[in-house]
């Protein structure tokens, strides 16, 4: 039997391969096409209730469950006046260092409000540190129709508890109102 | 063999003016005072122990060696406190006593006093009852006006001030200690022990604290001798009590009775059951004691008898039930009871009664479970023995004593619920 | 093992030690004492809320039950005192132990709110904590919790949730038994028990910080401190309180180079663990009005400048220039330490003076004989320990509120009696049972020598405060009565820095540890701990601050170099003023200050937590302390100074750091013992209405800057004067009355109280009420008083 040279058997390999479909993913031309998975681990978001009002209450269980030591939290007491959160407490100054974070959700778990959740946004790249440190403007949940920004007030006779159990459903007039205000 | 009523602190109840000091003079009342005094303190001290009485306040504590505790010639005020605070569910005694013969305390008082060597006393009524409170102020008043309250009494050289001191609508006031708080203008809770009442009680000087019937009970004894009193009742509960029988029977009201009568004879002082409905259960005294049923209608009602049946013998106020009446409504209004008369100081009444309440009340309302059975037994457990005092022991005695006997009509109840819904 | 007796365990010998059995291990202890405390000397932790080892025991929450052989029933440990041969058994090895505490741990979480992740406490909450360990892992309640309003004011400063309480009565009891401002109470019965004051009546307390410390729940928190951090991500530096001299212990916790809280901490000799409000509470001032950089006065203007720029500045401004040194009672020991060998050395000279306030040549004699460098002297556990204290131009509550404390401690185990000698009768002296003896300011030395006869043979202690100073003849009455009993003497300065300020010898005449300028023993030894020459301690008699600022104004001083001075604390500001516009006045300080605007250079120092250093309290004790921002780059005075002096030309054996001004200062020595004090017989008697008057605890002080809730907390700032006094001056109870003085005049409501005979009480440095800086004269000075008219 006479031996194939070793040279044409690589180019073999070459030749076969011209044949296959390519398995590139053309990023980031063509990223629609590949969508993470639904429980992929993104960036954060801070979520709201229904009317608005902002679901976290700056009680830092997140900061202390991470174990990258990436979120900084500071609590703040809502008042009448000014009212971010149902109940007592809002978190005033919340940011994640996404050069810190290892994504790896605990804070997700540590959460008792279900603020903080995780969406599948992967492209954390910048070309500045100091950006890559999000502020709770850059994690709020965006507003979706029926909200009004908070501060604003409860809606009228429900409790921080009514709210827990997810009773409130959209934002009031009287609530629409003190936001535009 | 039926035991004999023996009227004595009621025997004149029925004269019109038996509350009043000619009223009471006129059968001898205040002649054991001057006895009293011509046998001297210890003297007295000795009868009170000779003849036996003990505490008719529950507790059963010999009388005569609870005044011996007080420490003499420490220097310090010495106080008598009589505790008629009577607010237990089912007792009776005291107020009507104070009402129909508040002289009989009175000069309680006084020998109690002497012997104690207290020249101050004070009468702890209950709140609620201006009545009672009315009768003895007066009686106090007459008592002082006639010279046998205040300086040097019938020249004895003894002195005696009496205070009637009305409650502010407190159960826990009835408990010895917090009784002391709230007389010293606290609120009333319990307080610590040691130091005892006897070395630290009333503004920490040694104090002695009796049931108003206790008190009451006296001046019989220095008058008719120790051996009078200890010739009625048994060996280890001598003397006569009042028993206040009440519930589902004929004619409730007070029968004084030598110790050792049984219910069933209290029943038939008392004209049977009412309506004729078969007895159901039956408690020996105020609802803190565990119910009996009618199985034990013939043991004796003295202290060791009732202990050996697993129960008390208590105030001696039997409340009796038929079969018209439901042992879980029962069960839950004895505890509501203590759930709104729990002082708060101590977590395992505080927090127990209100768990079983809640309980309870989801059980009337049809939502409770079997299991809920056992958790209410678990509840009293982990209330019994771990409280401050003996309230929450008594919160935890209704449903154990309750499921003892009746637990069938516990699970009807529960599960007739659970078909409705 | 022994328990060692220390202030909260009965005191013992050997012979009244019993041996009793703790889960098996077998431990001698005093009589008396508790399980639960024997059980924490092996090492055993029994669960508990409402104990509390300076309390007096409740049982009230029954967390610590615990199995004792022969009693039926299980007992609270927080509350049994344990008895010979007794044997204890806890959680560890008893299954009715066990299985109490965690019922009883289920019925306290049964209505406790389940907040956690917005409670103050949570992360160091003993309740989180103890159901962890001795709780049941689910819960069988199913009902509807009890529901309270959420958090409700106590005080200004203190917040109420009456849902997450435990009744555990502790609150209750420190305002009872320690504070004395029983205010606080346990309202309501059962499950809808709770804790409240009367709608009328706030809890006022200048100790109620104390409540929210030992909540162990989170029942109580502070407005200063609600949700700010978690104990997580919180330092926690050991440190100790700048406001005053009593010295107490405190506990710092800090973020990201910020203060947060400060906690009392545990010093069972000083603070036991205790402080007040102000400790607690004042701190903003660490953070506000900070100077950043170095400033110097360039065409009248204060502008930015380099280090290197301002030490040259200062020191070509201090160069051979007649100068001096007016470095105020707030200093640690090694800074004022550097001040007094920076006169002496660099600067040439002996006008140094730390005294900001009222002194006399009386007072720096007896400072200089029976202070300066004795040591640790009289002591808190003497002052409990004593049969009779006696207080002269002191008030103590409102001037050193943890000496109150100690004596309140004594008084209600009657031990201790407490004479009072001043001007007004005051909360504080009415907690402390005293037996005052109003007295006329400037009368007191007469009321002094008579105290003779309640000092015999008694052991007593006489504690004088720095308003005596304001008294001729009351220092030399109270040496002399001393000396006859047999008491001894402690002065209480009110600042934290007087006493070691005393130490260190900022005073005209004075050499630190108690060294004498005019000793030339001394001088020798102090110029070889310095490394100087001895020549280089100048001999000529140096200036007092009264003295520096006269010559200043008339041109005989040249330059001053200040630290925390405050001209609005003298009576003569106006002078004090005038003589800082004339000279060349360097200022080193940490915050914006009344001196700066006169100020040529202001050098930047760091605050307490940016540096180590040694406060030294009114026993004496050497209160040291390490940098609470570990990180900070800010300098001590002693290092700027140590700059200024390099620049001056002048070295030093060491190298002016925190811990070696320390060695050098103590390589010096105590003095054995006093000296002889020059006894001056007091001025005739002072006929007229007089001012009296002392600071509130919480005024308008420069430490309480920012401090809204602390300041709704202050007492209420009104004129004090007696019927008599009301009547003979035509004053009228609840109308305004007017003090006037030559310069100025304060409008006050007045208050018929318990005030010495001719005299008006005021306090001096309330809003409202700054005496130096509205009549501008010193206590005891004359004044003329009208009815103001109604409120």
């Amino acid at each position: 039997m006479v031996e194939i040279p070793q040279v044409i058997r690589a180019f073999g390999t070459t030749f076969l391969n011209m044949f296959k479909k390519p398995i590139t993913e053309q990023y980031p031309e063509e990223k629609h096409l590949y969508p993470p998975k639904p429980r992929f681990h993104g960036r954060h978001q801070l979520n709201r209730y229904a009317d608005g009002l902002e679901k976290c209450i700056g009680c830092e269980l997140c900061a202390w469950a991470c174990p990258a030591d990436a979120i900084y939290v500071e609590g703040e007491e809502n008042t009448d006046e000014e009212r971010f959160s149902p109940g007592e407490r809002f978190g005033k100054v919340y940011q994640i260092n996404y050069l810190r974070c290892i994504m790896c959700g605990l804070c997700i778990e540590a959460c008792p409000t279900r603020a903080l959740t995780m969406t599948n946004e992967f492209e954390l790249a910048d070309d500045e540190r100091g950006k890559l440190i999000y502020e709770k403007s850059d994690l709020l949940a965006p507003l979706l129709p029926g909200m009004a920004p908070a501060p604003h007030s409860m809606v009228e006779g429900f409790t921080d508890r009514d709210y827990y159990s997810g009773k409130v459903t959209g934002a009031t007039p009287k609530q629409i109102e003190e936001a535009g205000n | 063999m039926t035991t004999p009523l023996v009227p004595n602190l009621t025997l004149h109840w029925d004269d019109a003016d038996s509350h009043t000091l000619t009223g009471y003079q006129r059968h001898g009342g205040y002649s054991a005072l001057k006895k009293a005094f011509t046998a001297g303190a210890d003297g007295v001290i000795q009868i009170v122990k000779d003849s036996g009485l003990r505490g008719r306040g529950g507790a059963g504590f010999p009388t005569g060696m609870k005044w011996g505790f007080v420490p003499q010639n420490d220097g310090k005020p010495h106080y008598l406190v009589v505790n008629a605070d009577e607010s237990e569910p089912g007792a009776c005694k005291d107020i009507p006593l104070m009402i129909a013969n508040p002289h009989s305390l009175v000069e309680g008082v006084i020998i109690s006093s002497f012997a104690i060597r207290a020249n101050h006393a004070f009468i702890y009524i209950r709140g609620e009852t201006p009545h009672p409170i009315r009768r003895v102020r007066a009686a106090v008043a007459a008592a002082y006006q006639a010279g046998l309250l205040g300086k040097n009494i019938q020249g004895s050289g003894f002195d005696l001030d009496v205070v009637v001191h009305s409650g502010a609508g407190a159960y826990i006031c009835g408990e010895e200690t917090a009784l002391l708080d709230s007389l010293e203008g606290r609120r009333g809770q319990p307080r610590l022990k040691p130091p005892f009442p006897a070395v630290a009680g009333l503004y920490a000087s040694p104090t002695v604290i009796n049931n108003a019937e206790t008190i009451a009970s006296v001046p019989a004894i220095i008058n008719n001798g120790a051996d009078w009193y200890k010739s009625y009742g048994t060996e280890k509960s001598p003397g006569i009590k009042l028993f206040a029988v009440s519930g589902h029977v004929k004619r409730p009201g007070i029968y004084e009775a030598p110790l050792g009568i049984t219910m069933r004879e209290l029943i038939t002082y008392a004209g049977g059951m009412k309506s004729d409905l078969p007895l159901k259960f039956w408690i020996p005294g105020g609802s803190s004691v565990p119910m009996l049923t009618a199985d034990h209608l013939d043991i004796p009602l003295t202290y060791e008898d009732m202990a050996a049946a697993g129960t008390m013998l208590g105030t001696g106020t039997p409340m009796v039930f038929d079969t018209s009446t439901s042992v879980v409504k029962a069960v839950i209004r004895w505890i509501e009871f203590y759930k709104h008369e729990s002082c708060g100081k101590c977590t395992p009444c505080r927090e127990g009664t209100y768990w079983m309440v809640d309980i309870l009340k989801r059980m009337e309302k049809g939502k409770a479970q079997l299991s809920d059975m056992d958790l209410l037994v678990d509840i009293s457990a982990q209330i019994s023995g771990r409280s401050f005092c003996a309230l929450g022991d008594a919160a935890a005695t209704p449903f154990p004593a309750a499921l003892k006997y009746f637990k069938e009509e516990f699970e009807e109840v529960i599960k007739m619920a659970g078909a409705q819904a | 093992m022994t328990i060692l007796a220390n202030s909260n365990q009965p005191k013992s010998n050997d012979n009244d030690l019993i041996t009793a059995v703790i889960d098996g291990i077998a431990v001698r202890v005093p009589k008396g004492t508790l399980a639960i405390r024997a059980a924490e000397m092996l090492g055993i932790e029994i669960p508990r809320f409402c104990d509390h080892p300076a309390l007096s025991p409740v049982a009230a929450c029954r967390m610590c039950l615990v199995e004792i052989e022969g009693m039926p029933k299980p007992q609270p440990s927080c509350a049994i005192t344990l008895t010979e041969g007794m044997q204890v058994k806890t959680q560890n090895s008893s299954q009715v132990a066990s299985s109490a505490q965690e019922g009883v741990m289920e019925f306290l979480l049964l209505n406790h709110p389940l907040d956690c992740p917005t409670c103050d406490k949570g992360g160091e909450c003993p309740l989180q904590n103890q159901a962890m360990s001795n709780g049941r892992a689910d819960s069988r309640f199913e009902g509807t919790k009890r529901n309270f309003q959420k958090a409700i004011n106590i005080n200004a400063q203190v917040l109420l949730d009456r849902e997450r309480c435990v009744s555990c009565a502790r609150c209750t009891r420190f305002a009872d038994e320690i504070a004395g401002d029983p205010s606080l109470e346990l309202l309501e019965r059962g499950a809808k028990q709770q804790v409240g004051v009367a709608d009328d009546q706030p809890f006022e307390s200048y100790y109620s910080g104390n409540t929210v410390q030992i909540c162990p729940v989170g029942a109580l928190t502070s407005a200063a401190y609600r949700f700010r951090a978690r104990p997580f991500d919180l330092v926690s530096s050991e440190s100790v309180c700048e406001h005053c001299a009593s010295g107490c212990s405190l506990r710092t916790d800090s973020r990201r180079g910020k203060v947060l809280r400060r906690l009392a901490g545990d010093d069972s000799e000083v603070n036991e663990e205790w402080n007040c409000d102000k400790g607690r509470f004042a701190f903003r001032h660490l953070m506000q009005d900070r100077i950043t950089t170095p400033l110097v006065r360039e065409h009248g203007e204060l502008r930015p400048a380099s280090w290197p720029e301002a030490i040259r500045y200062a020191a070509e401004g201090l160069r051979n220039q007649r100068a001096a040194v007016l470095a105020g009672g707030r200093l640690t020991l090694e800074d004022a330490y550097a001040y007094s060998r920076f006169a002496r050395v660099a600067l040439g000279t002996n006008n140094v003076d730390f005294r900001n306030r009222t002194a006399s040549s009386e007072e720096q004699d007896f400072l200089t004989n029976h202070v300066a460098g004795t040591g640790l002297g009289v002591t808190y556990q003497d002052l409990e320990d004593a049969q009779v204290v006696v207080v002269i131009g002191f008030e103590p509550e409102e001037e050193s509120p943890i000496i109150m404390l100690r004596l309140r401690k004594a008084v209600r185990n009657k031990t201790l009696k407490v004479i009072a000698i001043d001007s007004a009768n005051s909360l504080g002296f009415k907690k402390l049972n005293a037996d005052l003896r109003l007295t006329k300011p400037g009368n007191e030395s007469a009321a002094i020598s008579e105290l003779i006869k309640d000092l015999q043979d008694q052991n007593s202690i006489i504690l004088v405060g720095e308003r005596l100073a304001s008294s001729h003849g009351a220092f030399s009455a109270t040496v002399a009565v001393a000396e006859k009993v047999g008491a001894r003497i402690g002065w209480v300065p009110r600042r934290a820095g007087e006493r070691a300020a005393v130490d260190a010898g900022l005073l005209p005449n004075l050499l630190p540890a108690g060294r004498k300028v005019f000793e030339p023993r001394d001088r020798e030894v102090v110029a070889s701990a310095w490394g100087v020459s001895v020549e280089h301690i100048p001999t000529k008699p140096g200036l007092t601050q009264l003295e520096i600022i006269s010559s200043a104004v008339q041109g005989e001083i040249d330059a001053i170099v200040t630290a925390g001075v405050d001209i609005n604390d003298v009576a003569n500001h106006a002078a004090f003023a005038a003589a800082l516009n004339k000279t060349f006045v360097v200022s080193l300080e940490n915050r914006a200050s009344s001196v700066i605007e006169f100020a040529d250079v202001v050098l930047p120092v760091g605050a307490i937590t940016e540096r180590a250093g040694t406060f030294v309290d009114w026993e004496g004790r050497l209160r040291t302390f390490d940098a609470v921002m570990q990180e900070s780059l800010a300098l001590t005075d002693a290092r700027v100074l140590h700059l200024i002096a390099i620049e001056l030309g002048h070295t030093f054996k060491d190298d002016a750091k925190v811990t070696s001004l320390r060695s050098s200062y103590s390589s010096l020595g105590a003095v054995s013992k006093p000296g002889t004090m020059n006894l001056v017989a007091a001025s005739t008697t002072k006929t007229g209405l007089v001012l009296a008057g002392w600071h509130h605890l919480l005024d308008n002080g420069s430490l309480q800057a920012g401090e809204p809730h602390l300041a709704a907390t202050a007492r209420a700032v009104v004129a004090k004067v007696s019927s008599e006094t009301a009547q003979a001056n035509g004053l009228i109870s609840g109308n305004r009355v007017i003090v006037r003085s030559k310069l100025g005049a304060i409008t006050l409501p007045l208050e018929i109280s318990e005030v010495a005979p001719e005299t008006i009480w005021l306090p001096l440095n309330s809003e409202g009420s700054s005496v130096a800086m509205q009549l501008q004269i010193d206590i005891g000075a004359e004044v003329s008083v009208s009815d103001g008219g109604a409120i």
